[in-house]
């Protein structure tokens, strides 16, 4: 079965959440990455899929045959499959882990269980430049908020993260309160490149490398309630000056965080990862502090920072050199 | 009662005190008014250790308390439609026995109608927070 293949080709799942995706990769290279809204986009013109298991029921065999379609490869080529073990909304999960464990049981093929935060990590291996290790990586999402010391593909240490919100959390809750839709993320970032920082909100005080971003919510909440109490149209007036100021504090207290980190563990290879790294204020405070700081900066092209297989699949690459692989009683965990 | 937040302690083992038997706790108020930071003191005074981060993107955490039961935390802020809850499998949380600590219970009005809930309203008064009980 492990007989020396000439190329390893991995098919991989990732549905921890709301996407459901597959990549296949030959050699760590990836052929093909797919996910389902993307797919459903294609297919259907912009449906959003709903959050729910049964998304991911539906669209788990599309996925992986479109997957397999653009790289070129067969099932019988395939040298193993790689699943998202945790953590993550356990229904979701179960739909990827079930579906993986059948097809390596039926190929015969050894399965590869990989946790979704360690892949969102190892993504900086899918393009060049890849970082040497050690490095720092602050993954930024709407779920996670963490600053993770990798010392090998597989020493893993999570040494700040956040008690509260998430980054993304901050900026879509942030958006909510300025009556923007949901998610407001990315419209905070859009609005905020014609504003400049103008309002002051209080930094979290949090000790250590961990993040809070509730507070720093709560405060833009009494800040609104006071300033419409007087101008009925504050918001509308000054929406480009307020999204700039709440990106700017969000971003210092991510980028405090960060160089202390660096600081302390004298590590300057820096990576960025997660979806809110397609923010362009946070982009440009990593790029200007690694300038600064002499750090060697990685921020990986938007489709692998997103949660996506190709991800999944690179961490499942360097699994099957080590031969790391799951027992057939595998189960995936919501918490991992 | 209303509460600041050094006496957020105080506000929980209310909470605790007062909640009878009920296992769904429904966190009504508007965002930024404190509900999260408030389960996060109740969580701890349950015996949970570990981190409590907002569910709001993964819409249920799981946590242990030190005898090994789970509490679940809900956060529906981010439910389009019912059907995602239904979706989620949500009666095997609700169902279990477990405690289910629910933020942004009005997004699924649809479901809770049938079942016995603990209503905890939370809302701002001046730079403190009133907490009522129904």
């Amino acid at each position: 079965m492990l007989s020396q293949p000439s190329h390893i080709n991995i098919l991989a799942i990732e549905s921890s959440c709301d996407d459901t995706a597959a990549a296949v990769l030959q050699n760590g290279n990836v052929l093909s990455n797919v996910v389902s809204s993307q797919l459903i986009h294609e297919l259907y013109g912009g449906v959003v899929p709903e959050l729910a298991s049964r998304a991911h029921q539906q669209s788990i065999v599309p996925v992986v045959e479109l997957a397999l379609k653009k790289s070129g490869l067969n099932l019988n080529q395939l040298q193993a499959i790689a699943f998202t073990k945790g953590p993550g909304l356990i229904g979701s999960l179960m739909v990827g882990s079930s579906f993986a464990k059948s097809l390596a049981y039926a190929l015969n093929i050894p399965l590869i269980g990989v946790h979704h935060m360690e892949a969102h990590v190892l993504a900086h291996f899918i393009p060049e430049p890849k970082p040497s290790f050690p490095f720092l990586c602050l993954t930024v999402s709407g779920g996670h908020t963490q600053i993770v010391r990798m010392d090998d593909y597989f020493s893993f240490e999570i040494i700040g993260k956040t008690i509260d919100d998430a980054a993304g959390e901050a900026f879509d809750k942030s958006a909510k309160l300025l009556g923007l839709p949901y998610p407001g993320g990315p419209l905070i970032d859009k609005y905020a490149q014609a504003g400049k920082v103008s309002f002051k909100f209080s930094q979290p005080q949090i000790p250590d490398l961990d993040f809070s971003f509730s507070g720093l919510k709560t405060n833009i909440l009494y800040f609104l309630q006071k300033e419409v109490k007087q101008n009925e149209n504050f918001v509308s007036e000054n929406l480009p000056d307020i999204c700039a100021s709440i990106q700017d504090a969000i971003i210092k207290h991510l980028m405090k965080k960060l160089i202390i980190a660096s600081d302390q563990t004298g590590i300057k290879n820096i990576a960025l990862a997660g979806g809110v790294s397609a923010n362009s204020g946070l982009r440009n405070a990593i790029l200007q502090t690694g300038i600064e700081k002499q750090w060697q900066t990685f921020i990986p092209p938007f489709e692998f920072c997103t949660d996506n297989a190709a991800m999944v699949g690179i961490t499942a690459h360097y699994k099957f050199l080590a031969q790391q692989f799951e027992p057939a009683d595998t189960a995936p965990l919501a918490r991992f | 009662m209303i509460y600041n937040l050094a006496e957020l302690p105080l506000a929980a083992n209310y909470l605790i005190e007062n909640a009878k038997s009920h296992k769904l706790w429904c966190f009504h108020g508007e965002m930024g008014v404190g509900k999260t930071t408030l389960i996060k003191e109740l969580l701890l005074q349950l015996g949970v250790q570990d981190l409590v981060s907002s569910p709001s993107f993964s819409i249920v955490n799981e946590y242990k308390t030190q005898d090994g039961k789970s509490i679940y935390h809900f956060d529906f802020y981010r439910i389009k439609s019912v059907e995602e809850v239904y979706d989620l499998g949500f009666e095997m949380y609700f169902d279990s026995g477990n405690l289910c600590l629910i933020e942004w219970p009005e997004k699924i009005d649809e479901i809770l109608e049938n079942e016995t809930c603990l209503t905890i309203t939370l809302s701002l008064s001046q730079e403190k927070r009133q907490l009522t009980i129904a």
